[in-house]
């Protein structure tokens, strides 16, 4: 099969892409497009490929299998001097022998613009990002926002169509990082060109991206919105990863109206059909209930659902997410606002009838 | 309470026989026999000769030269040593360079008298060729040759070592930023090491600028460096005295040489 670049709006295309370091393989198997003008946050936890994906996107690995195409042109075996990629490191890699200025101005001077531009250019950025007061400065007495905005000027100043960052605000305190947040979705927005973002965190990934790769053990789990992502799941993992879906397995025993039933371990619950309709009796599956979607309620009520028992509370803004454990020892999540919860006795030890509608419930379309 | 052991310590080996020397400068000598006195005819029988003088600069041209020829024949093996090979054999080869120090550096400046002389290998190999003999036993080359020897293993093990200290995400994102390989080791490597390769050229003057081995075993001797015309006035009728000034000049150039190579080190720019 040959494949060319698609015409479409794709900026970036990874065909079949395989990395692997002797034994080790890093990406397994990598096949996406990114948009011209898109937010792509590639996210998973370390060791997923996340890196990897985009180093081979910079030109710093090559891929062992598989094509990458960059505007248009297969860039396998080109290095990173000759491609217009540049990227933001997690270190953010300052050159700390060179002034603030000389910073922002190294790579126009490697393609030998001429002075006056050069001046202009790197003014212009460094007024974009109100750095400029520090033009002269060392970056060792830069704060850690500053130098964030040092390293975004040094690598825009080229005016690139694309720009590679590799958690780079993984380095900076909680509040400071909500800021940077915006920075940067403003900057892509303004500029209209690509980010391509590698993160661990989901927070910074879902409220930036446009799209988001989720990447485990060299493998893409789900590509999607945060939307698509964050209520339709594709697999265990994604909806582990998210961390506030339960999840249930089990096998369809009986058709029932409208909905399968499905006997689990806790016992036989309901799933519309429609949301698993390639599925027939005999067939196992696995559905999701994200813990806002959970009710509580005292033990005696008489609704179907899981006896457990409280083991912990956790403040999330206006709501909390209450931990129970099952009798088997499994845990599952709860997620109510503080007033809702305020009328149950939910303190630690307490048993209490953990159920949901069935309407709530999200099947995994990949187990 | 802790600092005093080092303080003893300096005071005794360092400090008290200091002091002596400067003392000692001041001193006569009557009938071979030193006497104490503060004389300063010394200083001026030593800083008026034009001997001394064609000595400082030969001493210091050639320790410059070492430091020099040492630094760039060290670099491309510490760079070598350092970014291109495994770590399994970087550890090899630090190895390696420790072995030269196993070996007296009288004994190696001996064996390379046999590779130097006229008859010796290098010019048996060239009159091969029909070439030769080219002198180089008793010449500046010779002493260059040994001082580069002397100081080439130490200057590459401390360059490979402050070329390990070298961020690699710097050097990737220089060409990450379009810069190539030759420009990267000029303008990202070269800087980010600064401090251990001038300490590295440094430890290379101080060697040199001392040493007594080479310029008489390779360079015959003549014109004398410092060294050897500190040896040629205590043999010649006791002159301890002004054998100790020009040992004071030689310390005070070295804690010269040695402050101003260490501010430029850790110069830091901007504002």
């Amino acid at each position: 099969m040959t494949m060319t670049p698609t015409t479409s709006d794709a900026i970036v295309k990874l065909d079949g892409v395989v990395k692997k370091f002797g034994d080790f393989v890093a990406v397994e198997r990598a096949d996406f497009e990114i948009g011209r003008g898109e937010f792509l946050a590639i996210m998973g936890s370390s060791g997923c490929g996340k890196t990897t994906t985009l180093r081979m996107l910079a030109g710093l690995e090559d891929p062992t299998e598989g094509d990458i195409w960059l505007d248009g042109e297969r860039v396998n075996g080109k290095a990173t001097w000759d491609r217009d990629t540049p990227m933001v490191w997690q270190s953010l890699a300052l050159f700390p022998f060179l002034t603030v200025r000389e910073n922002v101005e190294f790579s126009l001077k490697m393609r030998s613009v001429g002075k006056a531009e050069r001046a202009e250019r790197v003014h212009k950025w460094l007024d974009r990002m109100q750095i400029v007061e520090f033009a002269d400065r060392n970056i060792s007495q830069l704060s850690g926002g500053q130098r964030q905005r040092v390293a975004l000027a040094r690598a825009l100043v080229t005016e690139p169509e694309i720009l590679l960052l590799d958690e780079p605000l993984s380095a900076l305190d909680a509040h400071l990082k909500v800021r940077m947040q915006a920075v940067l979705s403003n900057l892509q927005k303004d500029l209209g060109i690509t980010f391509v973002y590698v993160t661990h965190s989901m927070s910074e990934a879902f409220s930036m991206a446009d799209r988001v790769v989720i990447m485990s053990r060299g493998k893409i789990e789900q590509i999607g919105t945060p939307q698509e992502i964050y209520h339709a799941p594709r697999n265990r993992f994604v909806a582990e990863f998210l961390g506030s879906a339960n999840i249930f397995t089990g096998r369809i025993v009986e058709r029932a109206g409208e909905n399968w039933m499905v006997e689990t371990d806790y016992g036989r619950f309901a799933v519309p059909a429609s949301k698993a309709a390639e599925k027939t009796v005999g067939d196992s599956v696995s559905f999701i209930v994200s813990a806002e979607n959970m009710q509580l309620g005292p033990e005696s009520a008489d609704i179907p659902g899981i006896s457990a028992r409280v083991v912990g509370e956790e403040f999330v803004g206006a709501t909390a997410m209450v931990f129970l454990e099952t009798e088997s020892g499994e845990e599952l999540k709860v997620q109510k606002g503080h007033a809702e919860l305020a009328a149950i006795d939910h303190r630690a030890g307490a048993s209490l009838v953990v159920h949901w509608d069935s309407e709530a419930c999200h099947v995994l379309p990949a187990e | 309470m802790l600092s005093l052991p080092l303080l003893i310590w300096q005071l005794a080996f360092f400090l008290f026989p200091l002091l002596f020397l400067v003392a000692l400068s001041f001193w006569t000598v009557r009938n071979f026999q030193m006497q104490p006195d503060l004389d300063f005819g010394n200083w001026e029988r030593i800083l008026t000769r034009r001997a001394f003088w064609d000595a400082y600069l030969l001493t210091a041209l050639l320790a410059t030269a070492s430091a020099v020829l040492t630094s760039l024949i060290a670099f491309p093996a510490a760079y070598a040593i350092s970014f291109k090979v495994s770590d399994r054999v970087k550890q090899w080869l630090i190895f390696v360079l420790i072995i030269p120090f196993f070996t007296s550096y009288l004994v190696r400046v001996y064996s390379l008298q046999v590779f130097l002389s006229d008859a010796g290998i290098i010019n048996a190999f060239l009159g091969f060729f029909g070439l030769g003999p080219i002198l180089m036993l008793n010449t500046l080359f010779g002493t260059l040759v040994g001082l580069v020897t002397l100081c080439l293993p130490l200057v590459v093990l401390l360059q490979t070592f402050s070329l390990n200290f070298v961020d690699r995400d710097l050097v990737e994102a220089a060409h990450n930023l379009r810069c190539g390989r030759l420009r990267t080791v000029l303008m990202v490597i070269v800087p980010s090491a600064r401090v251990g390769l001038v300490i590295a050229a440094l430890f290379a003057f101080i060697l040199s600028f001392g040493d007594f081995v080479s310029p008489l075993y390779l360079g015959g001797g003549n014109p004398p460096t410092l060294s050897i015309m500190i040896t040629d006035i205590t043999k010649s009728g006791q002159q301890w005295p002004r054998a100790a000034v020009v040992a004071l000049m030689m310390i005070t150039t070295l804690l010269t040489v040695a402050f101003l190579a260490i501010q430029f080190a850790y110069k830091e720019r901007g504002k």
